[in-house]
């Protein structure tokens, strides 16, 4: 039980990551890797905030909007004007693996390359039966099911919901009746940053924080939402749960050293046998976006 | 003199890695994160042969590009059915995968280099012996300096035959219009397996010259930032012919180097370098998506 605990709780980290990078891949087909740079970035910038004597709810907000402007700087002076010129997935991706790279530049910079952790004190522990929760584990549980709460309601009963899905489902359509695109390209960027941004805190408060940590965990929310299904955003969540109950179910049987090799090999057997994913739609090759 | 030669024997191994990427990403049109992968395959394999089983450094280097040229298949079946992002994720699973089974083929009951414990996992191999030739064991710098430009040049004359062939063009008949190959009769899937083996020996022959170089090879040489450091090298100085991806090389050289002669301290340069290397990327891909000196846009 403990194994499927630990899994869930990893799986619904994965989950929040998942969606805040599927928020900007659905509606626009950018491969948003700069993302990785905020996740790095966010724990640092609460750090310094916390060692300046700042509230904690105000140094979070101040974390987490830093993340979301972050990314819409990313579209405004990038990815749009990309856009405009006609550039394809694989400009975008090579654009936003040099943001990423600045961006990891800057924090090493500014911050130095070593380990860092948000509570210098000792976890508290809570036991149910026979299982054990820390209280980073409780504050990672409760923030990630707030956070795809909230993203889920907004997306299924709200008119930008409404205008976001039918984006993410035909973006040409969507332009065609005169929609407002680059408003809402606008809105997804700055979604995605700042729901990374609470990921990054959330996983900083839990494992602690160093500058490598962005790059490998957004690889992992890249899995999770193939897995998933990436043309679906439930399909991202659903992943990342099972993801992280694959990767726990690794450290148990097989040793941790292995999670990484059975993660991706997993990647491949879907991305072989099962390339819509779980919650995947089949389409027809004219459909297809 | 000998950092002018060490910096010549870098800059030659890493024109071999730059021109094998090269075929993959400028003749075929697929972008690549596990080119590191059959990098350090190559160093592996040519150091294990040299330290265990006492071979040449030829040889030893040809086990490498054996292996490698096999290992591809890994990458070139799948490129038969994916393309973009979804192959760039392909990438992703061989780099990680391969990087696991050197990191954790280890024992530390068995002695280094049995079939317990091929690898030394992260402790990597130490003592790697540096190549003899005829006789000479090359163990000054000019030496190897000269054995890495004769690969480099042997190395350019292969990438430089195979563009210039009829072969070369087919890759990139198939990079523009893989439709349109097809259906002129030509087997493009015998073709990528063909370009993604030579491409991979290509960078196992850079691997072996690099573990016999610095004497010391550890799984950090197959990490996902190496992999995006020799993309670096490729998309700056451009793809799709011969001179972009040599003109990259040197220009990523050459950024620590300036940096070291701004006086810029060792603890910031290391950043402002990464800094570099992502603005030059990002302004490249506004300004000039075929690179420097390069041939085929990336779109």
């Amino acid at each position: 039980m403990q194994v499927l605990l630990n899994g869930s709780i990893d799986g619904l980290a994965i989950a929040t990551l998942a969606l805040a990078w599927n928020v900007v891949y659905l509606p626009t087909r950018v491969f948003h890797i700069a993302v990785a740079g905020i996740y790095t970035l966010a724990p640092y910038l609460l750090w310094t905030c916390l060692h300046n004597h700042i509230a904690l709810p105000i140094a979070v907000v101040l974390a987490c909007s830093t993340g979301g402007i972050l990314s819409l700087a990313c579209e405004a002076a990038n990815h749009w004007r990309l856009e405009r010129r006609g550039a394809e997935a694989s400009a975008h991706l090579v654009a936003s693996l040099g943001l990423y790279i600045v961006l990891s530049g800057i924090t090493a910079l500014s911050w130095g390359t070593e380990t860092r952790v948000l509570r210098p004190e000792v976890d508290r522990v809570i036991h149910i039966q026979s299982m054990v929760l820390t209280q980073g584990q409780i504050t990672s549980i409760t923030v990630s099911l707030a956070v795809i709460s909230v993203f889920v309601t907004w997306l299924k009963f709200s008119n930008n919901g409404l205008r976001f899905r039918a984006l993410a489902e035909n973006p040409v359509e969507f332009a065609l009746r005169g929609f407002n695109v680059r408003g809402m390209r606008l809105l997804a960027f700055a979604l995605s940053g700042t729901i990374t941004a609470v990921c990054g805190l959330v996983g900083a408060n839990y494992n602690g924080f160093d500058l490598n940590g962005g790059l490998s965990i957004l690889l992992l929310a890249v899995v999770a939402s193939t897995i998933g299904g990436r043309l679906s955003f439930s399909g991202a969540a659903w992943g990342g749960l099972l993801l992280g109950i694959v990767r726990a179910g690794t450290v148990w049987f097989l040793g941790a050293r292995w999670q990484e090799a059975v993660t991706f090999t997993l990647l491949m057997v879907f991305l072989l046998f099962m390339p819509n994913g779980l919650l995947g739609r089949d389409k027809r090759l004219e459909a297809a976006p | 003199m000998n950092y002018e030669l060490h910096l010549l024997v870098y800059f030659a191994i890493y024109v071999i890695v730059a021109l094998s990427l090269n075929i993959v990403v400028g003749y075929c049109g697929l972008i690549t994160l596990s080119h590191a992968s059959y990098f350090a395959i190559g160093a592996y394999a040519c150091s294990l042969a040299m330290l265990k089983l006492h071979w040449a450094f030829f040889p030893a280097t040809l086990l490498g590009v054996s292996i490698s040229a096999v290992l591809s298949l890994a990458l070139s079946i799948p490129s038969w059915r994916f393309k973009g992002d979804q192959f760039v994720l392909v990438s992703l699973v061989v780099q990680v995968v391969i990087l696991s089974l050197l990191n954790n083929w280890t024992n530390p009951r068995f002695e280094f280099g049995t079939l317990q414990n091929l690898t030394n996992g992260s402790f990597g191999i130490v003592g790697i012996p540096r190549p003899s030739l005829f006789g000479t064991t090359l163990d000054t710098i000019p030496s190897m300096a000269i054995l890495a430009v004769t690969l480099m040049l042997g190395c350019g004359l292969l990438a430089f035959l195979l563009k210039a062939s009829p072969w070369g063009r087919l890759l990139k008949c198939i990079r523009d219009d893989e439709l349109a190959a097809r259906g002129l009769g030509k087997n493009v899937r015998m073709a990528k397996v063909q370009a993604l083996a030579i491409a991979c020996g290509m960078a196992a022959v850079a691997g072996a010259l690099y573990a016999t170089y610095v004497g010391y090879i550890d799984p950090s040489a197959a990490g996902i930032d190496q992999s995006i450091l020799m993309l670096c090298y490729v998309i700056v100085g451009g793809v799709g012919n011969f001179r972009g991806p040599i003109v990259g090389v040197f220009v990523l050289l050459a950024i620590p180097e300036a940096l070291r002669f701004a006086h810029v301290p060792d603890a910031s340069a290391a950043n402002l370098q990464l800094i570099a290397y992502g603005a030059l990327l990002i302004t490249l891909m506004h300004v000039r998506p075929q690179g420097l000196a390069g041939e085929y846009r990336i779109r």
